[in-house]
This record gives C-alpha cells, structure tokens and sequence, in this order.
C-alpha cells in the first residue's frame, strides 16, 4: 500500500521545481553519509536508500525512504515514509509512518531533504530498542484508505525517544 | 609606557565610542567595541555587526593585544577569522605605539567591507549575492532580528505561506486537511492581516512581525503576483534603483509622519536610526486580530517559556513522539518552539 498512500498530487510548482533541482545536485556533489539516493527521472518522488548507523541497534540494516514533494515545497513539508520493511523503532509504524516533529508541525522551509535525512538517521540511532510504537495496530488500522501521514493528528512533546 | 598614559587612552576610546564601549578593566586594558560597518545608515541595510574584546597584558604597548569577537551576527566562522586576523596584523603593524582606537577604526573598517549577506538564501538555495558580477542578484533582506537573510521574493513567499495558513486553519478543525487546495491570499488582504500577524525566521524560528518586512513587500508586490506564488522576479534593472529610491522616500515619509506627530519641526533623535517602514503605526485591523488569536493556541505558553531559554542555534532540532488518537486535539501551533524573546528596541522608540 505504500507506493499508493501518496495522494494523487499536484505537479510541482515552478518554484519546487527550481529548489528540487538545486537540491539534487547538492545531493549528488555532497551526500549525507549513510544515504544513496537511487536515481529516476521521476524530481516529484525521492527514493532513498539508508544505511543503519555503525554501533547502532540497525548496523548493517538498510531500508528506503520514499520522500513524495507536494506542488508547494518547500513551504509545505514533503512526504516522507519508509517502504516496507520498515524498521522497529518506537516512532515508526509498519506501515511506515514516521512521527517526527520537522515532517509535519515543525517543518521549516529552510530544510532540505538531506537534512530531514540526517534527522531521520539520528532519530534511528538514538533508539534503545527494537519495537514499534505502543498504538500501531490501531494506528495502521486507521490508515487502511491510504491516509498520509500528512493527515494524522500527530501529538509531539519533548522525549527521549 | 607609563601606566597613566594607558589609562588616558583607555578615556579616550570611551569618550570615542561612547555607550558602545565597555570598559571591562582599564589597566591592563580589557574593553569590549560593538562595532557596526560604516556604511550601514539604514538599520535594514546593515548585514553585519560584531562586539571585539581586546585584552592587553601588562606589556602593553609592545606587546600586541589579544582580540576576540565575543558576539556577531551576520558573520560565518571564515568571515570572523578574517576580521580577528585583521585586527591582529594591525596591531603588530602598531607595536609599542597607543593603538585602541586604531584597532578599533581598523575593525570599523573591516567590517564596513563585509556588509554583505554570505552564502545562499535559506529558502530557494541560491546564492543571495552573485559573485559573477555579470549576473543580476535577486533584491534580499535581513530579519532585524536576527540577521538571517533571504531573497525578497522568497522570505514573502514564505509569509503569505503562515498568513493563508494561519486562514485555512479554523475551517479544518473538524476534518481532515486538504492541503494543497488552499489558495494563497491577494495581496490586499495580506496588507490587511499583516498588521498584527507574526512569522518565523525559517532558519532560527525567532518571531517577527509584518512591520519586519513591510519594505519589500511592497517592493516585491510591485514586481510579481503574490497570488500565484510562482512568478519569478523579472530581471529588470532598475531594480536596484528603485530600491534606493524607495528607501530614500520612506525615510523621507516617515520624518515627514514624525514631524505631523510633533507638531512642528523636528530632527530624528541622535542615537535612532530611522528604519524604513517601520515608524508608521499600522492601522488596527480589529477583525483580523481577532481571528489570528483564535488560532493562537495555549498550549504554547508552556512550550514558548522553555524555548526562550534555549540558544536560538539548536531551534530547528527534531522531537518525536507518539502519536494519540485521533480524538485528542492536535497541536497547531505552526512553531511550537516560537521564542518568546523578540526583537523590540526601535519599535517602542516612537510610541512614547
Ligand atoms: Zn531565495
Ligand atoms: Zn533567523
């Protein structure tokens, strides 16, 4: 369900387009290390590949975040998910929904994809066990219609992973 | 050199720099200089400032020293070893002479050269000063805050973005947000919501208000559709012409204002610099300030005092949780770490 979760968008603004173009190539002269982002043609759809973090709790694992860019980023946030497998972590559903504050209420249009990246990776580090998040069965069951995380009602506050 | 000829110098510095000095011990000197470039007459046009210790030991003046920058703003890591290294060679350049002032000076002069914005604007990734001077740059700005940068055109953008947030968001409370179907506001009603309405620099999320960027809105209103969002800035020449031009008149407009007020003639007061577009009160949009504190939610009181003691620096840092059912009230502050502290100084200046 995942590659289907994003909703049918808007094509991406002239201004998107211009910022996503920059990016990428940033990206190819500089990534952020622990990341490979696996070429398309497609600049509205970012499949990246991540690398768990040596000495980690998910060394030696990869998994793959789709970022999806809405017609107004970077004023609005991207989608971002994990295709499944996702990875056992208390902040990430199985059906790859990420509660990370920046992706939703605390975006700022001065971050960039590979700074949620890099975000993403230390939130993954910074884990002390493998386990999903205490509502993800009622969570997921809740996104069946292939809601984005966009949409859900997130509730943030200060903890420790 | 004798001790008493140190002290009259560290005196002279003072009487020359005046509330901007602070004399932190006067044998062996240690003062601290704020130092602002030269050039900068115009608050909004003044990118950089810095405040430089200078520490000298009891050998003094034929020991060259210490310099450091205790605070700036405006300035990346490469930009202040410049100006220390600077400072130093001017100092070895005037050993065993009284060389305060002139250290100083050379700061002044330093920093005058560098009032410029570095590197890329934060929102669009292109450079805010083009280095291939063949090439037009887009008009930019600074958040008088705190210094951060942006083209024009992109720190409006993002405005509008809050401002046609900040509308959709009563009408989404009872569902789901369809996000992308908003349509940004006309520029008439972003004049009219501005007035009371506030943003967040998108690279420190310090608050600033509409009176912040008052000046280039109408600059860039004139030179693109802020209802698209999309046009791209002409590349028209006389931009930078008009620019001034504009500057020249607002400053012009708001003596003129000040002098209405004061019923007669006046002079600007000596130690304020008159900020464009800033000096005029904004007309009260009563039902608009209404609106805007409805969204105001008070769940972040509590979230505003803790991120008022944290350094600005670490603001864009990311928090996770857990998600709650959907039945518990989301938090929609758009910045929920907005700091309380914000920049207040010139703007208090005229009311009294
Ligand atoms: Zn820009
Ligand atoms: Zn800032």
């Amino acid at each position: 369900m995942t590659s289907s979760s994003a909703p049918s968008r808007k094509a991406l603004s002239k201004i998107a387009c211009n910022r996503l173009q920059k990016e990428l190539v940033e990206w190819q002269v500089n990534p952020p290390s622990g990341f490979k982002h696996k070429v398309t043609d497609n600049l509205q759809r970012w499949v990246i590949e991540v690398n768990g973090a040596p000495g980690t709790l998910y060394a030696n694992e990869t998994y793959q975040l789709q970022v999806d860019f809405p017609e107004h980023y970077p004023m609005e946030a991207p989608q971002v998910i994990f295709l499944p497998p996702a990875p056992l972590h208390p902040h990430i559903y199985s059906n790859g929904h990420i509660c990370l504050d920046i992706l939703y209420d605390s975006w700022s249009p001065a971050m960039t994809v590979s700074s949620v990246c890099i975000s993403i990776l230390s939130m993954l580090s910074s884990s002390p066990v493998k386990q999903r998040p205490a509502d993800n069965d009622r969570y997921v069951k809740n996104c069946k219609n292939g809601r984005s995380p966009k949409e859900t009602r997130w509730w943030f506050h200060d903890d420790k992973v | 050199m004798a001790e008493e000829e140190v002290v009259i110098e560290v005196d002279a510095v003072q009487a020359v720099y005046g509330d901007d000095c602070l004399v932190l011990q006067s044998y062996p000197p240690h003062i601290q200089i704020h130092i602002k470039p030269r050039t900068a007459e115009i608050s909004s046009q003044q990118f950089v400032e810095a405040v430089i210790g200078i520490r000298a030991g009891p050998q003094y003046p034929e020991e060259a020293p210490d310099i450091n920058i205790a605070e700036s703003k405006g300035l990346d890591e490469q930009r202040k070893n410049h100006l220390i290294t600077g400072i130093q060679d001017k100092a070895c350049e005037l050993s065993s002479c009284l060389m305060l002032v002139a250290l100083c000076e050379e700061a002044v002069e330093m920093l005058s050269s560098m009032n410029h914005p570095e590197g890329n604007c934060p929102l669009c990734l292109y450079p805010l000063v083009e280095e291939d001077a063949g090439r037009d740059s887009l008009p930019f700005m600074k958040l008088m805050s705190c210094f951060h940068c942006f083209h024009c055109e992109c720190i409006i953008r993002w405005w509008n973005w809050l401002q046609s947030e900040k509308e959709v968001i009563p009408t989404n409370l009872s569902g789901p947000s369809v996000r992308g179907s908003r349509s940004m506001l006309n520029q008439r009603s972003v004049h009219a919501a501005a007035e009371e309405s506030t943003g967040s620099c998108p690279v420190c999320r310090k608050v600033f208000h509409a009176k912040d960027i008052e000046h280039v809105l109408d600059l860039v209103g004139a030179h693109s559709q802020l209802s698209s969002g999309d046009a791209k800035l002409n590349e028209d020449e006389n931009l930078t012409e008009l620019d001034s031009e504009k500057f020249r008149r607002e400053k012009f407009e708001a003596i003129l204002k000040l002098q209405q007020e004061n019923s007669g003639l006046i002079e600007p007061r000596k130690n304020e610099v008159l900020l464009p577009g800033m000096f005029l009160p904004p007309p009260i949009p009563e039902t608009t300030t209404v609106s805007v504190n409805e969204t105001t939610d008070p769940q972040n009181t509590e979230s505003n005092v803790r991120a008022g003691a944290n350094s600005s620096g670490s603001s864009n840092r990311p928090r996770t949780s857990e998600h709650r059912n959907s039945g518990m009230r989301k938090h929609r502050g758009r910045n929920p770490r907005k700091q309380v502290k914000q920049w207040t100084k010139k703007e208090t200046g005229n009311a009294d």
